[in-house]
């Protein structure tokens, strides 16, 4: 079995980890403390490294419970009116939007498709996420969410086709 | 280019039947940015151009996990000296050893005591009943199966009081004796 060490196999990682905490909680400051916490976690697991099939997939699944965790605390705090619209293409969160030139990129249509995806359910963002972002193979996202490949194939289904829809309704509004 | 190819691609990307291979494929198509390509094509340029991976954290967080995850260690390395330090064997004599029992023992006395004290001032009361008992301790000890020893003791007696009169009686006449 190969040696894991933390500083080559799992720090590496913390920007896959920062992007799939991000996805889900749709705040920055809060992705990072994930992180963070993920970290931690798997360093305090540390004797039972060799026993894991892969690092990255424990990893991400522990990254992922605790940022649905956040998220349901953040829930917990203070309910948003917003949760209806979902026509609307809001930032989720403004703290990276501080300087102008920022603002201008993100009023790029690719910000658009980011916004278009972090409106979709939390399994299937997730699920698009390490798909096609990280282009993880259906059986390792599968090991991630605890659900079948089937399972993944489906929610990986329904995200497309609601991106497809929202942007041929895009489409219409600027035509 | 073989747009048709894509297109495929496209059309079986939006029903999930694509591998890896062929969405690197799309990805690295539309990563070319082609100009010329068809309508069809081009709207879902930002689609894919959103897909690269891009949100970093910041270079201080390897430093600042580093440090919390060292922090811990030595933490931890601490905690197993601690544990593995050798124990040496402490000697106790008896006293130390007992010393948590002296409360103890202090209170037992102080109610055996006080039980004693109670005890005893019962007692006292029934002996106040007991009217022969009081006769025996009684001042005055008068053996009443000796009659002549009781003779005795109130001839005594009274020859005690015989005498009080005698020495008294002067005293009066003398005082009624200025009167008359």
């Amino acid at each position: 079995m190969k040696e894991i060490s933390f500083r080559t196999d799992v720090l590496p990682l913390k920007d896959e980890l920062f992007r799939l905490a991000l996805r889900i909680t749709l705040n920055r400051a809060d992705a990072e403390d994930v992180v963070q916490e993920t970290m931690l976690k798997v360093w305090n697991r540390r004797d039972r490294w060799a026993e894991l099939e892969s690092i990255e997939a424990f990893c991400l699944t522990i990254c992922r419970n605790l940022a649905l965790d956040k998220l349901k605390r953040a829930d917990n705090q203070n309910t948003s009116l917003d949760d209806e619209g979902g026509g609307r293409y809001e930032p989720a969160d403004r703290s990276y939007a501080a300087n102008p030139e920022e603002q201008a990129v993100q009023r790029d249509r690719v910000e658009v498709v980011r916004q278009l995806i972090s409106q979709l359910p939390e399994k299937q963002r997730t699920c698009m996420q390490l798909r096609d972002i990280e282009g993880k193979p259906y059986k390792e996202i599968a090991s991630v969410l605890a659900i079948t490949e089937q399972q993944v194939k489906i929610n990986i289904f329904r995200a497309r086709q609601t991106i497809k829809e929202k942007f041929q309704q895009l489409e219409q509004y600027e035509l | 280019m073989n747009y048709k190819y894509i297109e495929q691609l496209l059309d079986r990307y939006f029903l999930g039947e694509t591998s890896l291979q062929e969405e690197q494929i799309l990805k690295a198509f539309y990563a070319q940015g082609v100009d010329d390509m068809p309508k069809e094509l081009h709207r879902y340029a930002p689609l894919f151009a959103a897909m690269s991976p891009c949100e970093q954290l910041g270079s201080d967080f390897d430093e600042r996990m580093l440090q919390l995850v060292e922090g811990q260690e030595t933490q931890q390395e601490a905690q197993t000296i601690e544990l593995n330090k050798p124990v040496k064997a402490r000697t106790i004599s008896l006293t130390e050893r007992l010393r948590p029992l002296f409360g103890a023992a202090a209170v037992v006395a102080i109610l055996l005591t006080l039980g004693n004290a109670i005890n005893a001032s019962f007692k006292q009361d029934d002996t106040w009943v007991d009217a022969d008992e009081y006769a025996k301790r009684g001042a005055v000890q008068v053996d009443t199966n000796e009659p002549a020893m009781a003779y005795e003791n109130i001839s005594d007696s009274l020859t005690i009081v015989k005498e009080g009169f005698r020495v008294s009686t002067p005293t009066d006449s003398l005082a009624s004796g200025g009167i008359n």
